[in-house]
């Protein structure tokens, strides 16, 4: 069969990226140009500023996506783009762009939903993944425990009724002046304290069901900061350990607990939380005695990249699930 | 010289296929649909029905502002992609210009008007030249009765105004009393950007040598985002 090289494009946030995947499965290149710095001085990601950046750097990324894989845009057989969920301003920059580029070069367009793209990240690395699985998604904007039955069905068990866990760690780490983006700071923070030694609640653990509450904890948190400084004893670091061990236990038992109830054999984890330190050893530790297999994808694919999204179009292609020109983008998920 | 001409700086999404002096096929859409449901299903149907694909043009032009932040940046990324695709160069046009440009051969000033919101204008005035239109003061940003001062302060004795666009109307009843018999409207044809007039504009720019870079090519928004305003004001 003839290799199929798709073109994937992902600016639903704060990351410009563009690349090259063959076949669904290799890598040829993956081009990302993170916003960050300039965000970190608004103290978190400003759309029109996230869309004003896309714009200047699209056509940038993109050349280079072509360049690192060593082909001409005439090589492409289709063109994908996230178009769902995230900043509408900054994904109609990517959807649009692409949808140029792929008329001009009469070449099909795929839409791709962010989040698919990012549980696609761990079937890029991973061959030996047992379907059906359970799928934990974790990111800035969302939280959600997932049942999937193969690479296009999934079916929720639960979701965060407030902040996503990424969010809980970006209010908490600005809360605790440790800095933005607050993932790494909270990690980075957190291995200089203990867990354990202050005690944080576990929201929702005692719960037989999947759904998540982060904003007490961020609440709890917050209010245990103070109540140390008025002590005139505080241990930042304990604190910061405590607050990413009380998040992550949450997320790691209800996996697990979803994973056995389901009688399923492999549990993945997606988004930017997945690249936790903690939550992937803890995930891994407690996996291992239920005979249960953990996938991630690696750092570099936990983040928002356009590798993902490139991979999960394959599918859409092969079966041609093709997009309309009309496609529109959509700052919410529509569906799973 | 053949030209594909896009415009969505504004609530009107317009697309034109100009070869040189002639307009082959435009459209002009100023209804609900967003742009970027409109704009590629546009452009898709005026090129089949003049046979003709992304390779056979020799550039594509973009109205870059200033206008709707978003809308300006769906019309760039859209032509950024297909020049990329085919390799052809850009023309880069000011909304403010192709708007002006629906006034040809007339002694009067020109206000064109864009609504800005937040009660401001994006405002330039022109004269009209034996080329289209040639701009006296471009780009500027204000209330209207900044816009109202500035026109007073260009007008000569006798001269009338002729004012357009979406920021005409939001305030015609308000300049329709400050100026009374001194000023004239555009029938509404004329009076909304066309892209049929960017193209013509972008023949003239491409016939210059007048092409921009579509690595570097960025909207003119003229405003700062809100962010950035209130970080240079000290208060993020």
């Amino acid at each position: 069969m003839k290799d199929i090289y798709i073109l994937g494009i992902e600016t639903s946030c704060d990351e410009t990226a563009a690349s090259v995947v063959k076949n669904g499965r290799q890598i040829l290149s993956n081009v990302i140009n993170s916003q960050v710095k300039i965000h970190a001085q608004f103290g978190g990601v400003v759309p029109e500023v996230a869309s004003r950046k896309h714009i200047e750097n699209i056509a940038l990324v993109v050349d280079q996506a072509f360049s690192d894989a060593g082909l001409e845009y005439a090589d492409i057989d289709a063109i994908a783009v996230t178009n769902e969920p995230g900043l509408i301003g900054a994904l109609l920059v990517g959807l649009s762009f692409a949808k140029g580029l792929a008329w001009a070069l009469e070449r099909p367009l795929l839409a791709v939903n962010h989040l698919h793209g990012h549980i696609y990240a761990n079937i890029l690395e991973h061959e030996d993944i047992e379907f059906p699985a359970v799928c934990l998604v974790v990111s800035g904007g969302h939280t959600n425990l997932l049942l999937m039955e193969d690479i296009n069905n999934y079916q929720v068990l639960g979701a965060s009724r407030d902040d996503a866990a990424g969010e809980a760690f970006d209010k908490v780490a600005r809360f605790l002046g440790l800095g933005y983006p607050g993932g790494p700071a909270i990690q980075k923070a957190a291995q200089k304290g203990q867990a354990g030694k202050i005690k944080l609640p576990r929201v929702f653990l005692d719960r037989h069901d999947y759904e998540f509450s982060f904003s007490g904890l961020k609440t709890a948190t917050m209010n245990m900061k103070k109540k140390m400084e008025q002590a005139g004893e505080l241990q930042l670091w304990d604190l910061a350990a405590e607050f990413q061990q009380a998040l992550i236990e949450v997320l790691v038992e209800k996996s697990l607990q979803a994973a056995r109830q389901y009688e399923v054999k492999s549990v993945l984890m997606a988004g930017g939380v997945a690249a936790n330190q903690q939550l992937r050893s803890l995930m891994e530790e407690r996996a291992q005695s239920q005979n249960i297999k953990v996938f991630y994808p690696s750092l570099g694919l936990c983040t928002d990249n356009a590798a993902m999204i490139a991979g999960r179009a394959y599918h859409d292609y092969i079966r041609k699930s093709y997009a309309p020109w009309s496609l529109n983008a959509y700052p919410s998920l529509s569906s799973w | 010289m053949l030209i594909l001409a896009v415009d969505s700086s504004t609530p009107v999404a317009g697309v034109a296929l100009v070869e040189d002096h002639r307009v082959l096929n435009e459209s002009f859409i100023n209804y609900k649909k967003t742009h970027s449901e409109t704009l590629l299903p546009t452009i898709d149907r005026i090129m089949r029905e003049c046979d003709c694909k992304a390779a056979d043009l020799d550039a594509l032009a973009v109205t870059v502002g200033p206008g709707s932040f978003t809308g300006l940046r769906i019309g760039m990324a859209t032509v950024k992609g297909m020049a990329m695709a085919v390799n052809k160069p850009v023309v880069a046009l000011s909304t403010l210009d192709t708007l002006a440009a629906n006034v040809w051969a007339s002694e009067a000033l020109i206000g064109a008007l864009l609504d800005a919101r937040k009660n401001e204008l994006y405002y330039g005035f022109y004269r009209s030249g034996d080329q289209g239109p040639e701009a006296l003061l471009k780009d500027m940003i204000g209330s209207p009765q900044d816009m109202v001062s500035q026109a007073r302060q260009l007008l000569e004795t006798g001269q009338r105004l002729i004012l357009l666009g979406d920021g005409y109307y939001r305030y015609s009843a308000y300049f329709e009393e400050e100026f009374k018999e001194e000023l004239k409207a555009m029938p509404g044809h004329l009076s909304l950007p066309r892209a049929a007039a960017a193209g013509i504009l972008a023949v003239n720019k491409a016939r210059m040598g007048v092409f921009e870079d579509p690595y570097r090519l960025r909207p003119v928004y003229i405003r700062l985002s809100e962010a950035e305003y209130r970080l240079g004001k000290g208060e993020m």
